[in-house]
């Protein structure tokens, strides 16, 4: 009794609990397989940091990317594919364990060419099976991660240099030891918060002798210094123990950053390239570091060492060096005289040699990876590494629609979001030089705005003239010079098609798409001189306007109300004009939690309220990388949080759903975050979508397509994200639910396409099938389901493979029913692999899960700008029924005379006095069967003459693929086929008549059987 | 009051520690447990399933036929012709060629592949240590919406264009039933080498006491299967290279 009376009151509570808990789905169990498609392009392709060789197969090569992760080419480099999806993209190093190669990698996270636009690692990760699976050991803050070095006899034994945090204070910096393989680490070299180890090399042939460059750096979103008192050049020859400054022959005063690279064929032989104010250049020490030369000074060597510091000395040879730089520098005389490495993309951040050939060289830049046969003297670039860098991305409103972005020091391009045969490298155009930022699309007209970096050409484009036109917004005589930021905010206005916005520290506003500019704000920034840093660069001067501080960096015009204009700036200004322009107010004030003049990324104007607008802010510029995502519904008044523990990474974007607005999408440092609950919680999209920096979200809105760009993987698509609007607590406790769906479109279309070669990256096209959209409140994994499409009547149009996963699962449908029954011949015929296209319309769509039918309905239409009338398709309809009918017509004819020709030679077989008989059956149907189907032959150059089945197989599928009515040729030649068709069947009928009854009757006669011959319904059927 | 909080704390211990204390092993064996026992697996001699492979706007029928000792064979059924298309003997692997629809013999590296794969069936996990194979609890993931044990399972290494490789593939075993509801393999050759294609297993059924996954979908291609023939009686035409033809 007891018993019972507690199972029953825990029955109660689980249904109390049911009833009364909101179901919260997150991530795969929310998104089920709606899934990614990664679009590139790679034909700009993007920074590569650091190439890793295996020490003994010279087909596997690895590629550390500034923001798309690790790749691996297992093919020489011919191709290559993503082995870290799952971690921080941005990367510092890659080791390949000397002593287990195939099996053991290491990863440093971080970039360590620390430009102003670089990622963040969070750790060192191992893999223990050749990149399958990645295991972090440790380092989580220590943001940069620039060596690994591995005793060659010792695995267990490895030292990591730490550069460290880029924008602050750090303790997490130096060099780190371990001698159990990673489990535990000791720091053996530190020497303040500011600097760290920039490169750690071991001695191959002594492992106990390792070398250390420490670096003093530091960046502000306004300036970087790079050298100080503490830059050094460290040797420890006790495995770290102890340590001594090896500076003999060096330039006196402060260091800036110190390349580093051993001869692994002579270890006494040490180069280092010095940044320092005198005498900088590239040093070499035959005495193992005891005593350095100046041997070259040369502009290729010395320039910007903070993003070009690797010296790389051929495997073979101590007197063949590569030095990264703008172009590459190559010396085949130890030093003394340089050039420069062939043509390629510029900026070079790494080299390594073939294993086997020091003609093979692998070379990283900013532009991908490049492939040399010839010492470096012709580059050949790697097509399929699509980890493009977009700061900036903007989609227009064509069929398809194109996306427009900008990336870092490759330009400005724009390209479509499908192409026939995919989207491939031919399909993006140029729209920029240097480094692109925003790209925006005139509402109405073919005009395209580009820019290059800190605003230094604004391009109004003419796509039809292919006319350019630099717009960009002067000073006005007698006022203050105009700071633009590297990456300089424009706008398109939504109520005036020609009304184009740029911000400088002013906003300014032209009518006529910037021929002319009139500014409508003071100055929104602080204006603080001392975040006004002109000689940025430290030790060696870098003026690249990359540092210009104190600007506006975000710019929104209301959808709603053409008065209202938000506009963030890189200093923490919140502004907003409500009377367009006259007068503007400073809400950063009524932000809470928010520390002081952290850089406004993005603000967003709702689509939903006019008094409604989110704002995300940016702090890792000052080593804060805490999300910051904030909504006002009173125009800036108040302002919520909307950032819960689910956010993983600083945030720099947000997209307002433009239907339900509890759906928001949010890009961060680390991915892609989804909420549709208004902010209560938050899910990271994974779904073939990678832990990478996504800086810019468009929602497209006629296909609802939400379109990423992300610093490092390129154009990143969720393809209609409708279904999640539909989401309620309603659907969730449903076993099943279908999800409406609007009308699908037969699309009209059968195109060329496709003129890449296998090693070239193409983008994935949309889907444009029917999908039928639905609901799984559990994986289904027992028992029979299926998922099939009926007509209006009931009857069966075609079986579907259905989705099985927990969450919302899409399945497609091409329209198609299924393929005819085809005659057997001894070839294949093509045409007869043709599936009819079903009639516009709506059909029953029924998923039986076990026991349960589901069902639901989905409605096709014809191409709305289609040409062909209703009542050409009627006749197209009609005639493709007809030939496929003719088809299964002709299928059932020579399947009954091989069952009678069979039956022949069997009866034959057993009794040989039938013989007369039997071969007069066989005789007479293997004639007919011969002006019926192709008996001999091959599918390619030894084709037998078509018969029947191939001449009607042909007209069957020409007009089954038609929209519209077949040609009058077609209808005549159909005509003719089906009187032949019809001929054979009277044939057949007069053979069956005569000889095969007669074969019958002398069955019967000599008691054997008759053959039974299935139904055409029956064989049809099989 | 008291008894129902002490139970409801007992079944929720019970399931966190259930979740906890999962090795590979224990999954594995769970496995076998559930989909009829491991002695049952272990009898098998071979089987034949029927089916419809699904391609693109293909349905083309099929019969598989997998022997313990290796041996292999699929015919397919194409326009009304029905063809072995591809076998192994147990020495010979061999296909159809699809511009003649003649049997060729099939590269020494493809061959050897398929002698690999007499201890990949009917499962790796059947006595994986003997046959030298290593197991891998990765942790627990998400995936088709599921909670999942990722299971790493390492075998033989495989020659790949005259180079030995190695050869893992990941399991994804339901921590409700202990069944796979996702394989993930890598790419081994071409130019898509290294890409991770994952199939989906499900729509398990009891056959002769004996479970099997009756769908198997990926991007290329799904399976649907109608049955599965236990110890089925072959012949071993089916398995040999038609010599001479």
């Amino acid at each position: 009794m007891n018993n019972k009376f507690i199972i029953a009151s825990l029955a109660i509570l689980f249904c109390i609990n049911l009833q009364a808990q909101e179901i919260v789905l997150k991530g795969k169990e929310l998104f089920g397989n709606l899934k990614a498609r990664q679009i590139g392009p790679a034909l700009m392709s993007g920074r590569i940091i650091d190439l890793e060789n295996h020490p003994t197969n010279d087909r596997i090569i690895y590629a550390g990317t500034a923001g798309g992760g690790v790749w691996k080419s297992s093919n020489g480099g011919a191709s290559f594919s993503s082995v870290f999806d799952e971690h921080a993209q941005s990367i510092g190093v890659v080791k390949v364990d000397p002593t287990d190669p195939d099996n053991t990698i290491w990863v440093g996270t971080g970039e360590i060419w620390t430009r102003n636009s670089v990622s963040i690692g969070d750790g060192l990760y191992k893999s223990t099976d050749g990149g399958a699976n990645w295991k972090k050991m440790g380092f989580e803050n220590s943001e940069r991660i620039s060596s690994i070095q591995i005793n060659p006899k010792n695995s267990n034994e490895i030292y990591i240099g730490v550069l460290g945090a880029l924008w602050s204070d750090s303790s997490d910096r130096g060099v780190y030891k371990t001698i159990d393989g990673g489990k535990t680490w000791n720091k053996i070299l530190y020497i303040n918060q500011k600097t760290g180890a920039n490169e750690v090399i071991i001695d191959p042939k002594n492992p106990n002798i390792v070398y250390v460059a420490m670096w003093e750096f530091r960046r502000t979103p306004w300036g970087f210094n790079s050298g100080g008192p503490n830059s050094a050049l460290y040797k420890s020859t006790d495995a770290g123990k102890t340590w001594n400054k090896i500076h003999n022959g060096f330039p006196e005063g402060d260091l800036g950053r110190l390349a580093l690279a051993i001869s692994p064929s002579n270890p006494q032989i040490i180069y280092t390239v010095i940044e320092s104010k005198e005498n900088k250049g590239l040093y070499r020490s035959d005495d193992a570091g005891a005593n350095w030369k100046l041997l070259n000074g040369d502009f290729g060597l010395v320039v910007r060492p903070f993003y070009f510091s690797r010296i790389v000395v051929d495997p073979k040879n101590p007197d063949i060096l590569i030095k990264g730089g703008l172009f590459g520098s190559i010396s085949r005389d130890g030093g003394k005289t340089f050039k420069n490495l062939g043509s390629m993309h510029a900026d070079i951040h790494d080299i390594v040699f073939d294993i086997n050939n020091s003609d093979r060289i692998y070379v990283g830049t900013d532009g991908g990876v490049y492939r040399s046969w010839d010492g470096g003297a012709t580059m050949d670039m790697v097509d399929n590494l699509p980890i493009s860098q977009f700061y900036h991305i903007s989609v227009d409103n064509e069929e398809p629609y194109n996306i427009y972005g900008g990336l870092q020091d490759n330009g400005s391009w724009w390209g479509p979001s499908s192409s026939p045969g995919g989207i491939e490298a031919r399909d993006w155009k140029p729209v920029g030089y240097g480094d692109g930022f925003r790209v925006l699309r005139h509402p109405s007209k073919k005009i395209i705005y580009s820019e290059m970096q800190g605003a230094q050409n604004v391009w109004r484009y003419d796509i039809d003239r292919n006319y350019t036109k630099n717009i960009k917004p002067l000073p006005i005589k007698g006022e203050a010079e105009l700071r633009f930021n590297w990456n300089a905010p424009m706008a398109v206005s939504n109520h005036h098609p020609d009304r184009f916005y740029m911000g400088s520290q002013f906003l300014h506003i032209s009518e006529d798409m910037g021929d002319n500019w009139k500014k409508i704000s003071p100055d929104l920034t602080t204006n603080d001189p001392a975040k006004q840093d002109k000689e940025s660069g430290g030790l060696s001067v870098d003026k690249s306007g990359a540092e210009t501080h104190t600007t506006i960096f975000t710019i929104a015009e209301s959808p709603i109300d053409q008065n209202i204009i938000w506009v963030g700036t890189d200093d923490g200004n919140v502004q907003v004009t409500q009377d367009g322009g006259k007068s503007w107010t400073n809400t950063v004030a009524n932000i809470q939690g928010l520390p002081k003049n952290t850089w406004v990324y993005h603000i967003e104007a709702s689509t939903h309220n006019k008094e409604t607008a989110y704002a995300v802010f940016d702090g890792h510029t000052t080593g804060d990388m805490k999300p910051y995502v904030y909504k006002t519904t009173d125009f800036g008044k108040t302002w919520s949080s909307l950032v819960t523990n689910d956010i993983v990474g600083f945030a720099r974007n947000i997209q307002e759903d433009y239907v339900n607005q509890d759906i928001l999408y949010l890009g961060t440092e680390f991915g892609l975050f989804i909420t549709i609950d208004g902010g209560k919680h938050w899910s990271r999209f994974t779904n073939n979508m990678p832990a990478t920096a996504v800086h810019f979200i468009d929602l497209q809105k006629k296909t609802d397509d939400l379109v990423l760009g992300t610093h490092g993987r390129g154009i990143i698509i969720i393809d209609d994200i409708s279904p999640l609007r539909k989401i309620t607590q309603e659907v969730l406790v449903k076993d099943i639910h279908f999800f409406e769906t609007p009308p699908f479109t037969i699309k009209e279309e059968s195109g060329f396409g496709g003129g890449s070669t296998e090693l070239q990256f193409k983008g994935e096209n949309p889907n444009t099938n029917a999908k039928i959209i639905y609901y799984l409140k559990k994986r289904h994994t027992f028992g029979k389901m299926t998922l099939s499409i009926q007509d209006q009547n009931g009857n069966k149009v075609v079986d579907l493979v259905p989705g099985k996963s927990k969450g919302i699962n899409i399945v497609n449908w091409n329209f198609r029913k299924k393929a005819p029954k085809v005659a057997a011949g001894k070839t294949l015929t093509f045409g007869g692999f043709t599936a009819p296209r079903v009639a516009a319309g709506t059909y029953n769509i029924v998923l039986t899960k076990g026991k349960n039918q589901y069902k639901s309905t989905i409605t096709l239409q014809n191409d709305p700008i289609s040409l062909v009338s209703e009542k050409d398709r009627i006749v197209q309809r009609k005639a493709a029924q007809q030939l496929f009918d003719d088809m299964q017509e002709l299928a059932y004819l020579v399947y009954q005379i091989d069952q009678n020709i069979q039956s022949a030679k069997n009866v034959s077989k057993k009794d040989p006095a039938s013989q007369k008989i039997t071969s007069s059956v066989i005789n007479q149907l293997v004639a007919l069967k011969k002006t019926l189907v192709v008996t001999t032959g091959d599918n390619y150059v030894a084709e037998a003459e078509p018969q029947l089945r191939e001449k009607l197989s042909e007209v069957y599928s020409d007009v089954t693929n038609l929209f519209e009515k077949p040609s009058s040729a077609q209808l005549e030649n159909k005509e003719v086929l089906e009187t032949r068709l019809h001929n054979a069947k009277e044939a057949y009928k007069n053979i069956e008549n005569k000889q095969i009854t007669k074969l019958n009757k002398y069955l019967e006669k000599t008691a054997g059987t008759p053959l039974k011959i299935i139904t055409k319904e029956e064989f049809i059927n099989k | 009051m008291n008894a129902l909080k002490s139970i409801l704390v007992a079944i929720i211990l019970a399931i966190t520690t259930s979740f906890q204390a999962q090795t590979a092993d224990e999954i594995i064996n769970n496995y076998f447990e559930n989909t009829g026992g491991k002695e049952n697996w272990e009898k098998l001699k071979g089987i034949k399933m029927t089916g419809v492979m699904k391609m693109q706007n293909m349905e083309i029928p099929f019969e598989q036929i997998m022997m313990t000792d290796g041996r292999q064979s699929t015919t397919i059924e194409l326009q009304g012709n029905k063809m072995i298309w591809a076998a192994y003997d147990g020495e010979t692997s061999w296909s159809r060629n699809q511009m003649t629809m003649e049997a060729e013999k099939n590269d020494n590296e493809a061959t050897e592949k398929m002698k690999n794969l007499i201890k990949d069936w009917p499962s790796p996990f059947l006595n994986y240590k003997e046959k030298g194979y290593s197991i891998e609890l990765i942790g627990n993931e998400t995936i088709d919406g599921a909670d999942t044990f990722k299971i790493k399972v390492t075998k033989d290494p495989i020659m790949i264009n005259g180079k030995s490789e190695p050869n893992i593939s990941h399991y994804y075993f339901d921590t409700e039933n202990y069944v796979p509801i996702v394989i993930e393999e890598a790419v081994q050759d071409g130019p898509m080498k290294g890409k991770t294609i994952k199939m989906s297993i499900s729509d398990y059924q009891e056959v002769e006491g004996l479970y099997f996954p009756f769908s198997q979908s990926s991007e290329l291609q799904s399976i649907d299967f109608k049955e599965f023939d236990i110890d089925p009686e072959v012949d071993q035409a089916l398995f040999a290279f038609p010599e001479g033809k």
